[in-house]
């Protein structure tokens, strides 16, 4: 595994090489580790109810003021973070763990398997994220639960069809055929030989499904579908933000600018390391080399 | 041309057909009975009975599909419990409005997006086009709800301009008060659409400057507009419809949003309204009209590319 390991510090290595990548990747660590670590770190309550001082403006106190209930829209924020993290984190798990599989075995199987599943699929990719999600949330009720199922089934088109393209190109390749001869089962086959090789696309699938991810959350929660209240979320602030526009200008202004930020820095990651995996490929492509063949195909004889 | 089209519709009959199964079936999976969702809580025994008639709730479940399924094509959706008005009308009110902010939205789009691409094509790597595409990532990247509030601060809030809350006029009656009502929703969804434009059709300009013919049209003394407007144009619009198509269920998401925004009285508005009610006939209503609207949308765009490229027909 430590030629996992190596190649994984090259490709990071080549991605934090653009500037656009470093700062986005510095930005997403901070927000992460401040989202993480806010309880110890900053001496801020979200649920907190200043009721003397609400829609204050920002002051030394509410550095960027309080809301209608009289919270520090500072500390929502970054508790708005973790929402949004965790609805990403959740979102891309339920996605990856149905559709990485879907792909796999359609692929790998072909025939009525791969006609039945893609069929599904094609419909599942063909709808509107955000009208499949909210038909959803009708039926499921407003929940935080609800919110993230809706939101990761919306994903998994994407993980099928592009898990999928990888296992087609790679069923064909002597090393996949070649445990397949030895008489590897074919699960054996779709999980240690063919799903190690075909990481990258999925990879830049969950950065970029990711920043769809919190999109999608924080504009439930801007329809009033999303993750219901007190838990604080960016959509949610906007939302509340936006009836409050006259007396509290400043109310809608920070949590758009953290939203932005992320789906900004996501979409830039994203298209930085599908650039630098892609020139990886045409190098081991030329030189013939299976990403990780070669080993899979010895741990097939043992 | 013809049979591509009917082709392209074939293919689009499974995605409406499992599409209104899971719509049909959304009664059955809320907690509690069907009729209870289809006619609500305050329904009278009557109500009930006729219900259970009209769909012939008491017959199997096929049934049931199929005389849904059967007043669906026809527009009927039931009746909205909240307003016991025939769900189709109330959805027919909204048509308009609707309609009119996504066209102003795309004009919006083509007048920003249009002259961005082809300006950054044409200087590829300068620091205009890095600029241009700075502008593209960001008009992309900016979710639309926050861009619509940002507008409204400055446009309604700080300036008062522009009124904060939009309600539909119809342009050949007022053209000045629907502008007014108009300008800030369809900046607001024209920019994403704007974005697309600038990214995609400036990559679609980029590939084709590459080829053969332009540099004999060039060097045959044509003028860079007519290289440009007339045969490099024309050839980078082919793949840059197809992603027109993938970007259409972005733009009817961006559409709702929008609406809810700057309360405007579109279908997207509606669908907040009713799914806020638990209104369910008029929930099912709204969600497949907008899915057949979107599938027509779909149907338009291939149609559009088989107008541009009269080879599509003989793949």
């Amino acid at each position: 595994m430590s030629g996992g390991w190596k190649r994984a510090r090259v490709t990071a290595v080549r991605v934090l090489a653009r500037p656009a990548a470093a700062v986005s990747v510095a930005f997403l660590a901070v927000a992460i580790a401040v989202s993480l670590t806010a309880q110890w770190l900053l001496p801020l309550d979200p649920l907190y109810q200043d009721l003397v001082a609400t829609l204050e403006p920002p002051s030394a106190t509410y550095w960027f003021g309080t809301d209608e209930l009289g919270r520090d829209l500072l500390a929502r924020v970054i508790y708005g973070a973790r929402t949004s993290l965790l609805t990403a984190g959740g979102a891309v798990l339920i996605a990856g763990v149905i559709g990485v599989p879907i792909g796999l075995v359609a692929g790998y199987f072909g025939g009525w398997r791969d006609a039945i599943l893609m069929r599904v699929v094609d419909v599942l990719l063909a709808l509107p994220s955000i009208l499949f999600a909210m038909a959803l949330i009708a039926v499921l009720g407003r929940s935080q639960s609800a919110a993230l199922v809706a939101v990761g089934i919306t994903g998994i088109p994407g993980f099928a069809r592009i898990t999928r393209a990888q296992v087609l190109a790679l069923r064909q390749r002597d090393f996949v055929m070649a445990v397949e001869a030895l008489g590897g089962s074919a699960s054996y086959n779709m999980f240690r030989t063919v799903l190690p090789n075909a990481w990258s696309p999925i990879l830049v699938q969950v950065v970029i499904l990711s920043s769809v991810a919190i999109l999608l959350e924080a504009a439930l929660a801007f329809l009033g579908v999303g993750i219901p209240p007190p838990t604080p979320s960016w959509g949610e602030m906007l939302r509340t933000g936006k009836s409050y526009l006259y007396e509290a200008p400043y109310y809608a202004v920070l949590p758009g600018i953290a939203l932005t930020l992320t789906i900004l820095s996501l979409d830039t990651l994203g298209r930085v390391l599908a650039s630098v995996l892609e020139d990886r490929r045409e190098i081991v492509e030329e030189e013939a080399v299976p990403a990780n063949g070669d080993d899979g195909a010895r741990r097939g004889t043992a | 041309m013809t049979s591509y089209i009917l082709r392209r519709l074939a293919q689009l009959v499974p995605v409406l057909l499992l599409s209104s199964v899971g719509i049909w079936a959304m009664v059955y999976a809320v907690p509690g009975s069907p009729v209870g969702a289809i006619v609500g809580e305050n329904a009278t025994a009557e109500q009930i009975q006729a219900t259970i008639e009209r769909l012939g709730l008491d017959r199997p479940l096929l049934a049931q599909y199929w005389s849904w399924l059967t007043g669906a094509v026809v527009g009927d959706f039931g009746l909205s419990i909240q307003s016991r008005e025939p769900v189709l009308g109330l959805i027919m009110d909204r048509v308009p409005a609707t309609l009119q902010l996504g066209l102003a939205a795309i004009v919006v789009g083509l007048v920003l997006g249009v002259p961005v691409a082809v300006i950054s094509a044409l200087v590829p790597g300068s620091w205009v086009d890095r600029m241009l595409s700075g502008w593209s990532a960001l008009a992309l990247g900016v979710p639309t709800f926050w861009l619509g509030i940002l507008l409204i601060l400055l446009f309604a809030v700080e300036l008062r301009w522009l009124p904060s809350v939009s309600t539909y006029v119809p342009f050949w009656q007022d053209p000045v008060a629907a502008l007014r009502n108009l300008l800030l929703p369809a900046l607001t969804l024209g920019v994403y659409v704007s974005g697309i434009f600038a990214r995609f059709l400036r990559a679609s300009l980029l590939g084709e400057l590459k080829a053969d013919y332009v540099r004999t049209a060039r060097s045959k003394g044509l003028r860079e507009r007519d290289v440009v407007g007339r045969h490099v144009m024309r050839n980078a619009l082919l793949p840059f419809v197809t992603i027109v198509g993938l970007m259409l269920a972005a733009f009817v998401g961006g559409t709702v949003v929008t609406e809810a925004v700057f309360t405007y009285p579109g279908i997207g508005r509606l669908l907040i309204q009713a799914i806020g009610v638990r209104d369910y006939p008029l929930i099912q209503g709204c969600i497949l009209f907008i899915l057949v609207i979107y599938v027509v949308m779909n149907v338009l765009v291939d149609v559009l590319y088989a107008y541009i490229d009269p080879r599509i027909e003989y793949r």
